[in-house]
């Protein structure tokens, strides 16, 4: 009897835990080193090629609709001929409070075991709530259904779906990958190890600035870097606790900064 | 079938003189008239009481349970964890609460009117369409016979302007 | 035939036949009756054009585009990625609060026994109705999958999946429905009295019509006391329920974190300028439904010296909070809210519309503080129109302000509405009219039952006003 009570209420304890999860299966965390980026937007490609995006034309993306999940944000500063031109790759930021969960009406964006904000295209009806809530800008929209001229719909990749029109879509770690390496892994009875997993981006980075692992592996790459002094978060002030790391360009006179 | 006298008034107090004083001698009675006479009514004829104000209770407390049942039980059946906050939080909760309460309060006095007032009632029925004019009508109804001298004297005295004996149930719904 | 009661007993109470309502003396409880059923039967060229149009307007300028939207996608509108929000939401806004004088100060009045709520009151329920009717479409309008509206409304399925009672719009969805269906009811019920009379009045199918919406209704004792009994349970409910309704409204915006959006004071802030917009909209309509309807003996020039009352401590009270805004946002003077307030008052392409709408919200009624402006038909028109073309302006520069300037400057976008938008914003004030053009034909638009309550009850010993 106290057996039975005592598990109705570890149930409503749980039920008041902020985030539900007390341990997660695995953080994925993102670590982006500025120093070594030069924003040569290869991940950018590499995203459009691995997920499916749609390439919106000239007049949609001048309206502001171009549909990189991963973008290079590139900021100008100072005047001729003193001026620095600086710029940061910006994708889903997996906030594990993140303020879009929390404005989908139908549960179309939920946060997953693995510490993922994951989007649930079938269920989403398109109320624009999750984006604007959202802090970093990073969630699409398919303002139309797209549709690939003739050869290039072959090259469309089949591990992903292609989303219709009316619903909202954002970077998703490549999900995708992360299942396919921890369903390898399952088979073999290991656990998944530190570099099992790619996302296309962190692959086809040229000087590979992009790391990705499970910050809960003390042994892993990222768990390491994540220590590291350059390391800051995304507009980290706002208390969404973003899960992706970014280590600060170190300048030619030796000081930090943040793109 | 029974058999009824309708008076018409044109004065209100001339009516609930008429009617306290039927009341008085044990005749059943029912006043209609085309504004609500509440006050005065109830001044001449004592105090009525207000049943609808329990199920008014009842449906609102019956909404904030439906509200808590609702959106702590769905969030229970279906855990999806979002944006950092537990499962139950309490200030959504409330809020669903609150709009529930006031709903089916809204739908238990709604339903409590109908029925106290038995409405709706689309079978035959004494009424005369003057009343939703400029008359207030007083209907002695029950077993009259051999009583209706008395009735239509009284009501004569009082002022009435015109009475009219139902035969059968008349006037439409 | 007896003779008709008339108010004669009042006579010596009012100061000015024009300024006082009831006019004392000139109107009788079967005028009332005829006047009201006038309203419904007799049929003017006028409104048959006037008919016409709303419903082509209707069609032309909402139905068609909004086909095209759907067929399309909702890449025919002028939003863009930072600027999620835009005219939808703004008109969302702006009719939920239009909707949100009616129904309130209708309960308001009635529970502080005001009088002259009589006979103004059921046009400005039924505006209600039918502005949240126009506000509930705007919700789907902005979706981008209408068609699976039913995911938002909770019901037993088999995905396993249920609703996020923690989502503003989900709070939404239950303030409206809720208001919707408390504010038709409360609109019912205070008729049915109404349907009756006109039932006794009419003939052919309207009297079957009528016969059914009255339900039967005999004008007893006892009908009576419930009705009432159960019209103030009503009424109760509803003024609380208002004021929630457009907290709730204001939290779709002020639960964010957009500098802009995410206020504190929101919620009392929309719920002043829904009241205001609100009182407006009844000035307005009330203007022209009494010129119309030739309705000047019942909806007096006193009603606009109230109302004119009434706009005014709402426009000083609005007034007080947006300074208050300003200020505490210029006082804390941190980064976000000085960009989002420099952006709002001078850099955006919208600042002349912030001008605009001070002028229009705050210094145009100013003009009310004299007796001689409210109750001037012209008067009340310039300055009850200026306040809704201000509101309107309120929620767009809320949303087109704060949204365009998020937290990253890379983002940064401005928004322009598309013709698509523009289009479906006129059409949603054709609907309304289209609405509120049939209620006019189809519902007694002036409480019969109340009027003659205000000329007072007929007593043959003097007696008096209950």
């Amino acid at each position: 009897m106290s057996g039975f009570l005592e598990r109705i209420a570890g149930k409503l304890k749980s039920y008041r835990e902020p985030g539900y999860y007390t341990k997660l299966d695995h953080k994925w965390t993102m670590v982006i080193d500025l120093d070594k980026c030069n924003g040569c937007e290869a991940c950018v490609v590499a995203c459009y090629a691995e997920n499916n995006l749609p390439v919106v034309g000239k007049e949609d993306c001048a309206k502001s609709r171009a549909f990189s999940w991963l973008r290079i944000e590139r900021y100008v500063e100072g005047e001729y001929p003193d001026v620095k031109v600086k710029f940061i790759p910006v994708m889903c930021q997996q906030c594990m409070k993140a303020p879009c969960e929390t404005g989908c009406p139908v549960y179309a964006t939920y946060h997953n075991q693995d510490g993922l904000n994951v989007q649930v295209y079938n269920r989403c009806v398109g109320t624009f709530t999750c984006a604007t809530y959202c802090t970093y800008d990073v969630r699409r929209f398919n303002w139309f259904t797209y549709k690939w001229p003739k050869p290039l719909e072959a090259q469309l990749n089949p591990d992903v779906s292609v989303r219709e029109m009316g619903v909202m879509e954002k970077c998703t770690f490549c999900i995708q990958r992360i299942r396919s390496a921890k369903d390898k892994a399952k088979d073999e009875g290991k656990p998944v190890k530190d570099g099992d997993i790619k996302p296309a981006c962190s692959q086809s980075c040229p000087t590979g600035a992009i790391y990705f692992g499970d910050l809960q592996d003390p042994e892993s790459i990222v768990a390491k870097l994540a220590k590291s002094p350059r390391r800051y978060r995304l507009l980290e002030e706002l208390n969404a606790d973003p899960s992706v790391i970014y280590l600060k360009r170190v300048m030619g006179d030796g000081t930090t900064s943040h793109e | 079938m029974d058999k009824a006298v309708l008076g018409l008034f044109t004065y209100a107090d001339e009516l609930l003189d008429a009617a306290k004083r039927l009341e008085g001698s044990g005749y059943d009675i029912t006043i209609f008239s085309p504004i609500p006479l509440g006050h005065e009514i109830e001044h001449k004829l004592g105090p009525r009481k207000n049943h609808i104000k329990y199920f008014t209770f009842i449906g609102s407390v019956a909404g904030l349970f439906f509200g808590l049942l609702l959106t702590l039980g769905t969030a229970a059946m279906y855990v999806l964890p979002r944006g950092g906050r537990p499962i139950w939080s309490i200030t959504p909760t409330l809020l669903m609460s609150y709009e529930t309460t006031i709903l089916i309060g809204v739908m238990f006095t709604l339903m409590s009117f109908l029925f106290f007032s038995k409405l709706p009632s689309f079978s035959k029925k004494i009424y005369d369409p003057e009343i939703n004019v400029d008359y207030f009508g007083l209907l002695i109804d029950g077993n009259l016979r051999g009583r209706y001298d008395e009735v239509e004297r009284i009501l004569r005295d009082h002022g009435a302007n015109e009475i009219k004996r139902v035969e059968e149930t008349e006037y439409n719904s | 035939m007896a003779p008709h009661h008339t108010s004669d007993y009042q006579t010596g109470e009012l100061k000015s036949r024009d300024l006082s309502y009831p006019t004392g003396g000139g109107i009788s409880y079967k005028e009332v009756n005829d006047d009201v059923v006038r309203t419904m039967t007799q049929t003017g060229k006028w409104y048959y054009i006037a008919l016409a149009g709303a419903v082509s307007g209707f069609l032309a300028f909402w139905i068609l585009p909004w086909a095209y939207q759907i067929y399309t996608g909702q890449g025919v509108t002028g939003l863009n990625t930072p600027d999620f929000w835009g005219i939808y939401l703004t008109n969302f806004v702006f009719w939920i609060g239009i909707s949100h004088s009616g129904t309130l100060l209708s309960a308001i009045l009635f529970i502080t026994k005001t009088p002259w709520r009589r006979s103004i009151y059921r046009s400005a329920e039924a505006m209600t109705f039918f502005s949240v009717a126009t506000a509930a479409v705007f919700i789907f309008v902005h979706m981008g999958r209408p068609w699976n509206f039913y995911w938002t409304v909770p019901y037993p399925n088999q995905r396993s999946l249920w609703l996020n009672f923690q989502s503003p719009l989900m709070f939404d969805v239950f303030a409206i429905s809720t208001y919707a269906t408390s504010s038709m009811i409360f609109l019912y019920f205070g008729s049915i009295p109404d349907l009756a009379a006109v039932r006794d009045r009419v003939t052919g199918w309207r009297k079957q019509i009528y016969s059914m919406l009255a339900l039967g209704w005999r004008g007893t004792d006892s009908e009576w006391h419930w009705l009432f009994k159960a019209y103030t349970f009503f009424a109760v409910f509803i003024i609380p329920l208002a004021v929630s309704v457009h907290s709730i409204v204001s939290w779709d915006f002020a639960l964010s974190k957009v500098p802009g959006l995410a206020k504190t004071i929101f919620a009392p802030y929309f719920v002043v300028g829904a009241i205001y917009s609100g009182s407006a909209g009844i000035v307005t309509l009330m203007i022209i439904f009494r010129k119309a309807m030739k309705l000047e003996k019942y909806i007096t020039l006193n009603h606009f010296d109230k109302l004119g009352m009434l706009l005014l401590v709402m426009s000083l009270l609005w007034s007080y909070i947006n300074v208050i805004e300003v200020f505490t946002g210029w006082y804390a003077n941190t980064s976000p809210e000085n960009e989002t307030l420099i952006y709002r008052m001078f850099t955006t392409p919208y600042a002349y519309m912030f001008w605009l709408m001070i002028f229009t919200n705050t210094i145009l009624p100013l003009l009310f503080i004299f007796k001689k402006c409210r109750t001037s038909i012209l008067a009340c028109v310039v300055v009850s129109l200026g306040i809704n073309v201000g509101m309107w302006l309120e929620r767009y520069l809320i949303l087109t302000t704060s949204l365009p300037r998020k937290f990253l400057p890379y983002m940064w976008h401005d928004y322009i509405p598309s013709w698509v938008e523009i289009s479906m914003t006129l059409g949603s004030f054709c609907f309304f009219a289209m609405l509120f053009l049939l209620f006019v034909k189809l519902w007694p638009s002036v409480s019969i039952y109340e009027v003659k309550e205000d000329i007072g009850i007929p007593m043959r010993k003097g007696g008096g006003h209950h």
